[in-house]
């Protein structure tokens, strides 16, 4: 069995040293969490010497060949075998993987020594050719019994953390609060914890179970708060009684990409809604937004990629009001094809119901795609270049986007004014908005001005 | 001996309403009623009572020593008239101390220079005829929307009549030179510009109750001291603002009042100063050298140029899309097509459209009634759909009854 890794000496003493718990890592995405902390970690090795925890399993479960990579196969090899910002790896100071039996195998009752006997709910046989794999859902991943997940992860990583050299703690939203309040219990270093999502965001403002508690309770505890917008900062303050004093946004980065033109394959317009159709998301109210939009204006295809539990209720919806013609439910779509999507959408739409920060608005842009948002959104805070409406405010979103089906003027000047408002979204940003959070609220030395 | 001369803005524009894509042939009217009388009515208590209260008993306490020029827009007379005489009244008040000079501007506080010199002088005419019904003086002295200026503009002016125009004493044309002259446009004979101080100007107009600003707090003696500096330097000292500079701009709490009140003593302290209207300076002094603007300036934002209003695509697609229907409209010889039109060219319709986020995007949030600059355009832009469609009924409804007219003849 593997060792828990020990510290290697800090290369470049004069930088802060941060030691990051992640829960969700590239590849394993739910969202954009994954995707978020590793690009912020990337981004903030320049200033810190970042030391991340995650989750992981027994890497003798990477199955070649396979392209669903799950939880349990995460190790460093598996990053490398699959390409995924190998470079950037290297980057990182290092990542720790505890051997945790946390995920897949953990049980919370036969937690031992011998994972590969372990028998879980969680477990999925896959057949590949003359191979049978067992591997993770990734939709599974906040499933079931995640209170004992989260707590042993917090337990072992706390152990780990006693051996470790570090000035700060940065925890990522509710899965790593455990582990973030005893490792400060611990070593008593100053807690800090971004916040990518909240429970209220995702279940509704009614939300008051166990996740709810964890949340506010490790918030309580935590020493600073960097949501990833003001928007999150209010809900943070209003719905979790934390004071403002505490909070410090942080809006996130987006990776640069190289945008292309696609082909259109029919003649109508388009607009395009991405996401996971839940009632964060607010889905049916695209659906009421293109029935009045296609009441004035017919030459419109409206596309919805993403699934989730709304799929058929929506599918529903949209044929009950005769507008299934123009009406496309694509399902679960993997990157490449949103990006196809996007290549030849002309309005993207964003009715989300509380969206802490919502990265698919930026994408667009980066496609050169005006959009329309909710205004209960974090990145309707940084997108000057968009419209924006109240999520519920059906008639206002539907008039917008027959302005920007109608008026070419308005179109090219919202992509060009968003344009103008990319150049301040960057990790780099994202990452020196952290350093700073760390030195207002003197977590660290500023070693420029000592 | 130099003059002081201040004039002040007055204008209210009639604000549009959130007219949505849904109300395009159904919704006719375009104004937002409630809000441009709520705003009005703020403004009107805020600024125009007291500020007119206080400049009549300026006047009459320093025996009519103290003088002043105002340009009130016609879109502000006709609120006036609708919702607040008693602000006219006060105004007629002030026009027969005989200390208080009218100036002429377009109607409708447009734009229509730059895109139709008819339009313009037609404005322009009925803004006379406005401000002789109610004030009973025929303006001598122009000022053009927002101080927009440029050589042919004052060339068009002197050939109307004009004795004096207004403009913004801007950097780069001065080139080192005072404001505190009254200057020749380059290609008129005889019309004689005035310049505006903004340094001194801006100092009561923007800085006053800014508390980091090294002079805060403002007091009128202070002020003066620097007025008397361009004794020997200057004959011509050209205070410009907007009249909602008192109690709006500036709150009463910033004692904004109290240094008006101080103020007229303070710089008649210096026996060699007095204040003088536009159109008394204009007779008392010689122009000392030439002004030339080939290109607009204006007084606005900090590029002082036309940037304000017509600097991104929308603005220039909704001017140029209200200016493409003037043929149409004024042929139509209908009362109310024309004044629509109107209506819609006041500048601030485009002021609200404009993106120039970072510096003085603030000032256009402050006075949007809008979230968002495109929202202002969207707005904009339905209403001109309707209105367009409107136009075509009209026209469609003529050609219809001339038709049935002909019927009834060969009938007969």
């Amino acid at each position: 069995m593997p060792e828990i890794t020990k510290p290697a000496p800090v290369k470049t003493p004069d930088l802060p040293k941060i030691l990051m718990l992640g829960w969700e890592f590239p590849p394993v995405i739910n969202g954009g969490l994954g995707v978020a902390c590793h690009d912020l970690c990337i981004a903030l090795s320049k200033y810190a010497n970042v030391t991340m925890i995650i989750p992981k399993s027994n890497p003798d479960f990477v199955v070649k060949n396979l392209n669903l990579i799950g939880l349990n196969t995460i190790d460093a090899k598996t990053l490398r075998n699959i390409g995924f910002a190998g470079e950037n790896y290297k980057k990182l100071n290092k990542v720790h993987y505890i051997d945790t039996h946390l995920n897949p195998y953990y049980n919370g009752k036969t937690a031992g020594n011998q994972p590969l006997d372990l028998k879980s709910q969680y477990l999925k046989s896959v057949q590949i050719g003359n191979e049978t794999a067992e591997v993770f859902h990734i939709e599974d991943l906040y499933g079931g019994d995640v209170i004992e997940k989260v707590t042993v992860f917090g337990k072992l990583a706390a152990k780990l953390a006693c051996s470790l050299d570090f000035d700060v703690i940065h925890a990522h939203d509710w899965m790593t609060m455990i582990a973030g309040m005893e490792i400060k219990a611990q070593t008593g270093k100053p807690l800090v914890m971004h916040i990518h999502s909240l429970e209220v965001d995702r279940g509704g403002p009614n939300s008051k179970g166990w996740v709810y508690q964890m949340e506010k309770h490790g918030m309580e505890y935590a020493d600073v708060l960097m949501p990833v917008s003001h928007f999150t900062g209010k809900i943070i303050h209003d719905y979790y009684g934390i004071p403002m004093s505490k909070i410090h946004t942080c809006h996130n980065g987006i990776r640069p990409v190289v945008p292309f033109k696609g082909e259109k394959l029919f003649k109508e317009k388009m607009v395009l809604f991405v996401g996971r159709l839940t009632r964060q998301k607010g889905p049916e109210f695209f659906v009421d937004i293109a029935e009045k939009v296609l009441e004035y204006y017919q030459d419109v295809r409206f596309v919805m990629a993403g699934t989730g539990e709304y799929f058929n209720p929506l599918l529903e919806r949209a044929a009950q009001k005769g507008i299934a013609h123009r009406f496309h439910l694509t399902g679960f779509l993997n990157l490449d094809k949103v990006r196809q999507l996007l290549s030849i959408a002309d309005v993207y739409m964003m009715p989300s119901v509380s969206e802490p920060f919502g990265l698919s608005a930026v994408e667009a842009v980066q496609f050169g795609v005006p959009s329309v948002i909710s205004k209960q959104s974090g990145v309707s805070e940084v997108l000057q270049g968009s419209l924006k409406f109240d999520y519920w405010d059906v008639q206002r979103a539907a008039q917008y986007v027959l302005a920007l089906l109608n008026d070419e003027v308005l179109s090219d000047k919202i992509k060009e004014d968003a344009y103008k408002d990319l150049e301040n979204i960057s990790w780099d940003n994202a990452s020196q908005t952290v350093i700073a959070g760390y030195k207002k609220f003197n977590l660290i030395q500023d070693k420029v001005t000592s | 001996m130099p003059s002081v001369c201040f004039y002040f803005q007055v204008h209210q524009p009639f604000r549009i309403k959130r007219y949505s894509f849904f109300d395009i042939g159904k919704d006719h009217f375009y104004e937002d009623d409630e809000k441009n009388q709520i705003i009005l009515d703020k403004v009107s208590e805020k600024c125009y009572l007291k500020t007119n209260r206080k400049m009549l008993d300026l006047i009459n306490r320093h025996k009519g020593k103290f003088k002043i020029s105002y340009s009130i827009s016609g879109t502000a007379i006709e609120q006036f008239e609708k919702y607040r005489p008693d602000v006219l009244e006060s105004f007629k008040d002030l026009a027969k101390t005989g200390c208080v000079e009218f100036l002429s501007e377009t109607y409708y506080h447009s734009l229509s220079f730059i895109f139709s010199k008819d339009e313009f002088r037609r404005q322009i005419e009925m803004h006379r005829a406005k401000i002789k019904e109610h004030f009973g003086q025929t303006p001598k002295i122009f000022r053009n929307t927002e101080l927009i200026y440029n050589n042919e503009l004052a060339s068009v002016i002197e050939k109307m009549g004009f004795k004096g125009i207004l403009c913004e004493g801007v950097d780069r044309l001065l080139n080192g030179r005072t404001p505190n002259y009254l200057y020749q446009p380059a290609g008129s004979l005889k019309i004689k510009t005035f310049l505006k101080n903004y340094s001194l100007s801006d100092d009561i107009a923007f800085r006053f109750s800014d508390r980091n600003w090294k002079e805060w707090p403002l007091q009128a003696d202070t002020f003066a001291s620097w007025v008397h500096q361009i004794a020997g330097n200057g004959e011509v000292l050209n205070l410009f603002m907007d009249y909602e500079t008192f109690g709006e701009h500036q709150w009463e709490e910033t004692g904004i009042f109290d240094f008006l009140d101080y103020l007229p003593k303070e710089i008649m302290s210096h026996s060699d100063f007095d204040f003088k209207t536009l159109s008394e300076a204009a007779d008392s002094y010689k122009v000392r050298d030439i002004y030339d603007a080939p290109d607009f300036i204006s007084w606005a934002d900090a590029e002082r140029d036309l940037s304000a209003w017509l600097s991104n695509t929308m603005e220039k697609e909704a001017a140029k899309r209200i200016y493409a229907l003037e043929d149409r409209v004024i042929k139509s010889e209908n009362k109310d097509l024309i004044e629509v039109w109107g209506k819609l060219q006041t500048s601030d319709h485009f002021y609200y459209m404009c993106t120039k986020f970072w510096s003085d995007g603030d000032v256009h949030k402050y006075f949007s009634p809008y979230d968002s600059p495109y929202d202002a355009y969207i707005y904009y832009m339905n209403v001109l759909a309707d209105f367009e469609s409107t136009i075509e009924l009209f026209y469609k409804d003529k050609k219809e009854a001339k038709k049935l007219e002909k019927k009834k003849e060969s009938v007969e």
